[in-house]
């Protein structure tokens, strides 16, 4: 097959996802309400103008990558949907490569958590005054960060099989890595070996990155952004080796 | 009439569970063959694996003239699905779904709009196009999936339990769709556990039952198959449970194999005039009274239980069976 038709289908599959996803309007506002909510809650607990406003410039990165980990991740485990709802066989049945099959997904994925976390960027911006020094890299780290939670994703759906199963592998990593990723707390003030786990971790990296351009300049976040990237590659491909070998079996 | 599938000795474990043990048989151009057996038999790892979503353990299919194993996309591309369950997003409105399998077989814009006012209106779904396809019936379901299948006007049609869970009145129509489409020249392979539909649409029958084809010919010829065998209903009076009379019937000499079908007991022997009083005199001694015996052909139904021992509709499906059915309905896992 051409590499352009393949990568068509592989844009009309995440496009299917992704108008699937945005049809329900309960299911953005669901999605986007729990980061808000901690967002608002936070915020105003410490005061949003009152002496703690450094709280809340290390708070709303912190939220920012949460919101891309939580987008990402949802939108992927769609996969495991429509394998129990059999959609998944529709475009199976087609003529169309698994590699376009898992990087459409893998689109799908990545683009939902940059599209979430925008939604959180301009709402902190908005309501607390929260600025970065280089939007391009704001922008960057959230693709990365995106794609590397979208590869976790394809990893759990993988590995699950069926929605439930893939509800609980994705809260057992979503939720310690909420707490563990550097959101609420400084990875810094925990526990030791607490800061180990939390160094393992591709949110502790994305809610460094965005605190750092806060206020420094972009190469200071370089080792970040490598390390979110070498976090892509190794999940996506883990992850499409284990789709991939479920889909040809 | 040239060959457009081809089954050769496909075969497909599932861990040590031999899901299709075998499998040969071939489809002429422009024929409606049925692959006919109880659920669990086969019949979905087989039409999978012939589609290319499935690879098998051993053996292979081709199909117009192209291997599955090794070009699965040209074999997909010359092939329309019809699954059992329909699988459409219900989310998305029946022109939206249409849009998206009409992208993913390749169609251009112009081509892709002709199509999906046509398959639309041929299926009676236009008015209701931009509805999400979650609010649809059953029978509006299978209607929009046999047109999903069409779209890329493939010269194969596989069709899997077409008429399954649906209402008498739309189970007809999806029957005379089948036929329409026969008769517009499309090969048609479907799979059924109904005996009546197999004998209604199929032009030859393969019988598949734990993974094996136990036999291959028309529906005639497979009637044919019970040597000389005749079949004899009885419907015994008094409200009595019909079924609780197949054990003591089962006994009487001369007996080959008795079953309830359709509310009667049907009793297949070699020796009917010799089974007729015998019947009368044996109900007659057990206290019940016969309401109605008739002498009838033999059915499809008759030469499957000849051939597999079994009812295809009221045996109980073993645990291996219902593993195996598990396993192909899940479909990835």
């Amino acid at each position: 097959m051409k590499p352009l038709t393949s990568l068509m289908h592989s844009v009309w599959i995440a496009e299917n996802d992704l108008r699937q996803s945005f049809k329900s309007v309960r299911h953005v506002v669901w999605s986007l309400l729990f980061p808000i909510f901690m967002m608002l809650t936070f915020s105003f607990r410490y005061g949003a103008t009152g002496p703690d406003k450094d709280f809340i410039n290390f708070l709303i990165p912190g939220i920012v990558g949460m919101t891309a980990m939580f987008g990402s991740i949802n939108e992927t485990m769609s996969i495991v949907w429509d394998k129990s709802l059999g959609v998944f066989d529709r475009i199976l049945a087609a003529p169309v490569s698994s590699t376009s099959i898992i990087v459409g997904k893998t689109m799908a994925g990545a683009v939902m958590g940059v599209i979430s976390a925008l939604v959180l960027l301009i709402i902190g911006a908005a309501l607390f005054g929260v600025s970065f020094t280089n939007i391009s890299v704001v922008l960057l780290i959230i693709l990365l960060a995106s794609f590397s939670f979208t590869g976790i994703g394809t990893i759990i759906s993988g590995l699950a099989s069926e929605p439930r199963e893939a509800m609980m592998l994705s809260n057992l990593l979503r939720f310690p890595m909420m707490f563990l990723g550097g959101v609420f707390f400084p990875i810094e003030a925990m526990p030791t070996p607490l800061p180990y786990v939390a160094r393992a971790l591709p949110l502790t990296y994305a809610t460094e990155a965005l605190r750092i351009i806060q206020t420094a300049n972009s190469s200071m976040v370089l080792l970040d952004a490598m390390v979110l990237l070498a976090y892509t590659v190794a999940t996506i491909l883990f992850g499409s080796q284990i789709l991939m070998r479920i889909m040809t079996r | 009439m040239e060959n457009v599938i081809e089954v050769k000795e496909l075969t497909k474990f599932y861990g040590s569970l031999l899901a299709v043990d075998h499998v040969k048989f071939e489809v002429k151009g422009k024929e409606i063959f049925g692959l006919l057996g109880p659920n669990g038999a086969g019949k979905t790892t087989t039409i999978r694996m012939i589609c290319g979503m499935l690879r098998p353990t051993s053996g292979t299919a081709v199909i117009a003239g192209f291997d599955v194993s090794q070009k699965p996309e040209e074999v997909k591309r010359r092939i329309g699905l019809v699954p059992d369950v329909s699988n459409l997003f219900g989310e998305l409105s029946a022109r939206v779904n249409l849009e998206f399998m009409g992208k993913l077989y390749g169609l251009d814009k112009k081509t892709r709009r002709e199509r999906i006012d046509q398959v639309l209106e041929l299926f009676q779904l236009k008015e209701r196009q931009n509805d999400l396809v979650k609010y649809y019936s059953k029978g509006m379901h299978r209607r929009l999936t046999i047109a999903a299948a069409l779209l890329h006007q493939p010269e194969i049609l596989i069709m899997d339990e077409p008429t399954s869970g649906l209402d008498a009145q739309t189970a007809r129509l999806v029957r005379e769709i089948i036929i329409d489409l026969n008769k517009e020249g499309r090969t048609i392979l479907l799979t059924t556990h109904q005996i009546d539909e197999a004998d209604r649409l199929a032009q030859r029958v393969g019988i598949i039952d734990r993974g094996r084809l136990i036999a291959l010919d028309t529906p005639e010829q497979i009637k044919n198959s019970t040597q000389g065998m005749r079949a004899l209903e009885v419907k015994v009076l008094n409200g009595v449970d019909q079924q609780r009379w197949i054990p003591i019937i089962k006994e009487a000499e001369g007996v080959d194999k008795a079953f309830l079908a359709e509310g009667k007991i049907r009793i297949l022997s070699k020796n009917l005039s010799q089974m007729i009083p015998t019947v009368v005199n044996l109900v007659d001694k057990q206290g019940g009274k016969i309401e109605n015996i008739s002498v009838a052909q033999p059915t499809l139904e008759d030469a499957f239980i000849n051939l597999t021992g079994k009812s295809i509709r009221e045996e109980p499906m073993s645990k291996e069976d219902d593993v195996r059915r598990r396993l192909a309905r899940s479909g990835l896992r």
